[in-house]
Order: structure tokens, then sequence, then C-alpha cells
């Protein structure tokens, strides 16, 4: 039991890499930056409209980026944001955000949709989009 | 139902063929589902446990599956920005119509504006923390939903309308939500068969979310429209005048099992706590009524727990005390036994649908994956001498004071 406590520590420290994650949106967003409470309320399904009452489309990732994006968001694993959903959409409230493969369907489908807002890898950034958040 | 599953296969395998792309694209048509494959097994074979009271059968010394095991089915339709379709069914031990009776949501939502959610057709019912998803047991902690504070509520579902405001106050999110409908629930009894309850409720909560906090206080009143149709055999014997002419007092006791145009009230307040690493919920509630065969009850239950990576630990204790007094029931001028039998059900039906218990659980979640997670629960519970209505009789006799509830499980949701 120690062993397997002791594994699932060391897997949870594996786990925080060292990439930098953007939150990014299309070219023609108004807003300067947004904070991480903001984006948290984005992601959460809190809010549908950006700070300028614009409405927004959440765009979440199916790869194991993912995991480390809502870490780093909110500083809760994965699966506890899979229960709140769970919750959420079980009782009728909201739909979670539509989930694409990687970070290069996340990049097009936010150059194409101006309410878009995702998350990719920094390293993934180009001048196509805009940055508004990153998270260590 | 053939017809259904047909029906919701196709759906699925339509759907499974669309391609992963962000756009909108309306009408948007999503399944998905969750489930609970749970054993348990109790110390005892005088009394059956039970999840709760619409269950008709419930566990003992002999383990079974059928007390937490339980599936649901769920289809989204996104008609377009504003409009929203949901229907969700739930595979699960009741009593009743298994369709009709399992179909815990059918609505139509619309969205006029970004804070506000307006919901009729088939709706769950949000007086408690956990009354509209308890049957998702991925989405919450223990092995079932806390026992003495749910166990007792038949009714899973209204059909009505829902109407939900959001505002921001002070970083953070205050739900105001009113709703009103009828239920049509069908109960066990322990006369014969199922009974049919129908109800009129409205009722409103107040909900205000913030950081790592979650606090709620809600009302509901509800208003029955019929007798227990299974009572009426007895209702028309104590009304009988050769049995009166034996039992003077037996027209008396009808008024006590009136179940038609009774009021209850629920109240209850509920704050949680979650910040990643610790987490502790409780609620408490207080049901008013007049009815004798549901009398007014107590509720609170405290639950504490603490992540240890993807394993949770945690502890529950819970406690529910009716409130009623016994109402003393005469015996007939002459022992005839048909009308000893008769004084002797119309006893128990009147004083015998209390709740006195209380309980601690010990259990441990563990989230094997990100949609999979495996639960073990021992819960202990005390007995008195007040009743033990949310159990099921399993032999003749006096009921234990003590009993062991063991189970095992796996939550998942895809």
């Amino acid at each position: 039991m120690r062993n397997l406590l002791l594994l699932l520590l060391l897997t949870m420290l594996s786990r925080s890499t060292l990439a930098e994650l953007a939150v990014i949106t299309h070219m023609k967003n108004n807003i300067d930056t947004l904070s991480t409470q903001q984006v948290q309320d984005i992601f959460m399904g809190r809010t549908r409209v950006f700070p300028n009452g614009k409405f927004c489309l959440p765009i979440d990732q199916s790869s194991p980026l993912r995991a480390e994006f809502y870490q780093k968001l909110t500083a809760r694993p994965v699966e506890q944001i899979n229960a709140y959903w769970a919750r959420i959409m079980f009782s009728g409230q909201a739909s979670p955000p539509q989930q694409l493969p990687d970070d290069h369907a996340v990049l097009q489908t936010v150059r194409e949709n101006e309410g878009a807002i995702g998350y990719i890898d920094k390293i993934h950034v180009d001048n196509s989009v805009r940055v508004m958040l990153l998270l260590k | 139902m053939k017809y259904i599953i047909g029906l919701l296969t196709t759906i699925f395998l339509l759907l499974s063929y669309t391609t992963p792309f962000a756009k909108e694209v309306y009408p948007k048509f999503t399944v998905k589902g969750f489930g609970t494959f749970g054993a348990s097994g109790t110390d005892t074979d005088r009394l059956g446990f039970r999840s709760d009271i619409k269950q008709t059968s419930g566990v003992t010394e002999d383990w079974a599956i059928d007390t937490d095991s339980r599936m649901g089915l769920q289809l989204d339709v996104d008609i377009n920005d504003s409009w929203h379709a949901m229907a969700q069914w739930v595979a699960r031990n009741s009593t009743g119509d298994f369709f009709e009776q399992n179909l815990d949501w059918a609505f139509l939502r619309w969205r006029p504006r970004n804070d506000l959610d307006i919901r009729a057709g088939r709706l769950g019912i949000d007086t408690f923390m956990l009354s509209e998803y308890r049957n998702v047991g991925y989405a919450y902690l223990w092995t079932r939903a806390p026992h003495e504070f749910y166990a007792g509520l038949p009714v899973y579902h209204f059909d009505g309308v829902d109407i939900a405001k959001k505002y921001s106050v002070n970083d953070g999110t205050l739900t105001v939500k009113f709703f009103g409908g009828r239920s049509f629930t069908q109960v066990p009894t322990n006369v014969s068969g199922s009974a049919e309850q129908n109800l009129v409720l409205a009722g409103g909560k107040l909900a205000y979310e913030y950081g790592n906090w979650n606090a709620r206080i809600s009302y509901n009143y509800s208003q029955t429209n019929n007798e227990l149709a299974p009572l009426q055999p007895l209702l028309d014997a104590l009304n009988r005048p050769d049995i009166n002419s034996v039992w003077p007092d037996a027209q008396y006791f009808v008024p006590y099992l009136a179940t038609k145009n009774q009021s209850v009230h629920f109240s209850s307040m509920g704050l949680a706590y979650d910040d990643g690493i610790w987490l502790t919920q409780m609620e408490a509630s207080y049901t008013d009524t007049n009815i004798n065969l549901y009398p007014s009850v107590a509720n609170a239950y405290l639950s504490m727990g603490r992540r240890f990576g993807k394993v949770t630990l945690y502890s529950l204790f819970g406690i529910s005390e009716s409130i009623h007094n016994p109402v003393k029931v005469s015996n007939p001028l002459m022992p005839i036994p048909d009308v000893v039998q008769l004084r002797n059900v119309t006893d128990q039906l009147i004083n015998t649908n209390g709740v006195d218990e209380k309980s601690i659980s010990l259990g441990l979640r563990w989230d094997v994956s990100q949609n999979i997670a495996l639960k073990t629960q021992w819960s202990h519970y005390w007995l008195g001498n007040d009743g033990v209505s949310l159990w099921l009789p399993a032999a003749a006799g006096p009921t234990p004071d003590t009993v062991n509830v063991w189970s095992v499980g796996m939550d998942f949701v895809f």
C-alpha cells in the first residue's frame, strides 16, 4: 500500500513537465489579456461570454496536454475536473467544451473562429493567433 | 423498449461517424452516459438494506448487485445557440413502470441570455445538493448518496418548468432558481405491490459558489393529490358498520391513513468546501408533513475527505430522526381473529413509518483512469426504536440494533 501511494505520488510529480501552455484566441479578439480566473470561468462553463460580452467557444483537447492544462489552471487533477463535469452535464445544466485531438487542430480552429478560445503548447504559437494567458 | 434501444443504437452509430471539428454545426447530437457496477452485503438477514425507498429489494447477508448498480444514457441536442434538448434514462432497481419511472430527464431548454436558463419538460428536482444527480456515482465521493439524507426520497423527477438566473456577486456566482410542476411516482408499499403517488410541487433554491466554497438553501412545497390505492380495501374495512360494531374506534383511524390533499414542506441548507486536497460537505434538512405514512423528519450528514494523489479517503456521518407521536390503536371489544388482524395492520401502518438511524462510514475512492473510479465503503448503522422504514423487513420479528454494510463498486462515465 505504501509503495502504491509512493508510486501514485511519483506519477503526480512527473506529470508537471516543463511545457508552458498558451491560452489563445482569434486575431480579431480585442481583449488584451485574460486572468486565470476568467479562463477558468470559461473552461468550467460558468460563463459563455468573454469579459467584453462577446460569445465564446472554448476548445478543449483530448491529448495528454489536457491534464496538464487543468492542473495548471485550477491546481486540480483532471479526474476532479471530469467529476465536476459529470455533475454539470448529467443534471442538464451545460455541456463540456468540445475536444480536439492536438495543438494543430486547436490552432486551426482558433484561426477560423472569432469567438474561439483554446490552449496549446507555447512552442506551437505563431502570429496567426493571440495569446491571452501563459500557464507555467 | 426494444424499439428505443434500437433507436439509441442507430443514433449512436450515426454520431460516431462525425468528424472532430469545432465550428458549431446545428443541430449537434451528443450521446453520453454513466454507470455504477457495485456489490454490497450486510451482516444481518433480518433487514434488507436498500439505497432508497423506491427500491423493491435490498441486500442482506447474501451480497447482491442491484442495490447500487445502475446505468444511464443521455442524449443532448444543441438545436442552436440558445435552444437545447436533453433526455436521460437510467436503468436501475426501482418500483413501477421500468421505462416511464426511470426516464429522469426529457426537456427543452431556452437560454435567451448568458445568465438565464428556462427549462420545460421532465426535470430533476433541485431540492438538495445531490437530488439532481444522485445516480451519477462518478460525480461524488461516496458509494451512494448519504443514506440518512437521500434514502427517504422516492421522487427523482417532475414534469414542469424551472427558471435559473445567475448573478456575479463579489467574484462568486449566485444562482437563483424557481421550479414548479407535477410528479407521478410509483412507490413500493408493505401492504401489496406498488402505489401511485401524484404530487403538485413548487420550490426554489439560492446557491452561492465562491472559489472553493459552495453554499445553498432551498425550499420545496408538495401537495399530494390522491389516496394510495392499495390502502383502499383497508380504509373500506375500517368504515364498515359491522366492523365498527365490534371495534367502535375503527373509523376513527381512517384519517390517519389519508394521503390526499396533504402538504409536505422540505427545507434544507448545504455547504461544501473543496480545495483539491481536503474536501468537506454537509447538509441539513427538515421535512414537515401531516401525513402519518410519511412523518416529519430531520436529516443531516457531514462528510470529510482527503486526497492522496488519485486516492481519496473519506468519512461520513449521517443522522435521520422522525418527529412524530405514536398513535395508540385500541383493541376490538371481542377478539375476532379477522378484526384483530385488521387492528394490527392499522397499528403497523400508522406507527412504523418512522426513521431512527445514525451511521458512520469510512471509504476510499480511487480514480484509476480519467473516467473510472473504484470505491469501497464500510458503513455502521445504529437503528433506534422509532422505525426502520428506510430498510426492508426481510424476516418477521425484532430488527437488529446495529448493522454493518460493506460495498465495493466501480463508477464510470463515457
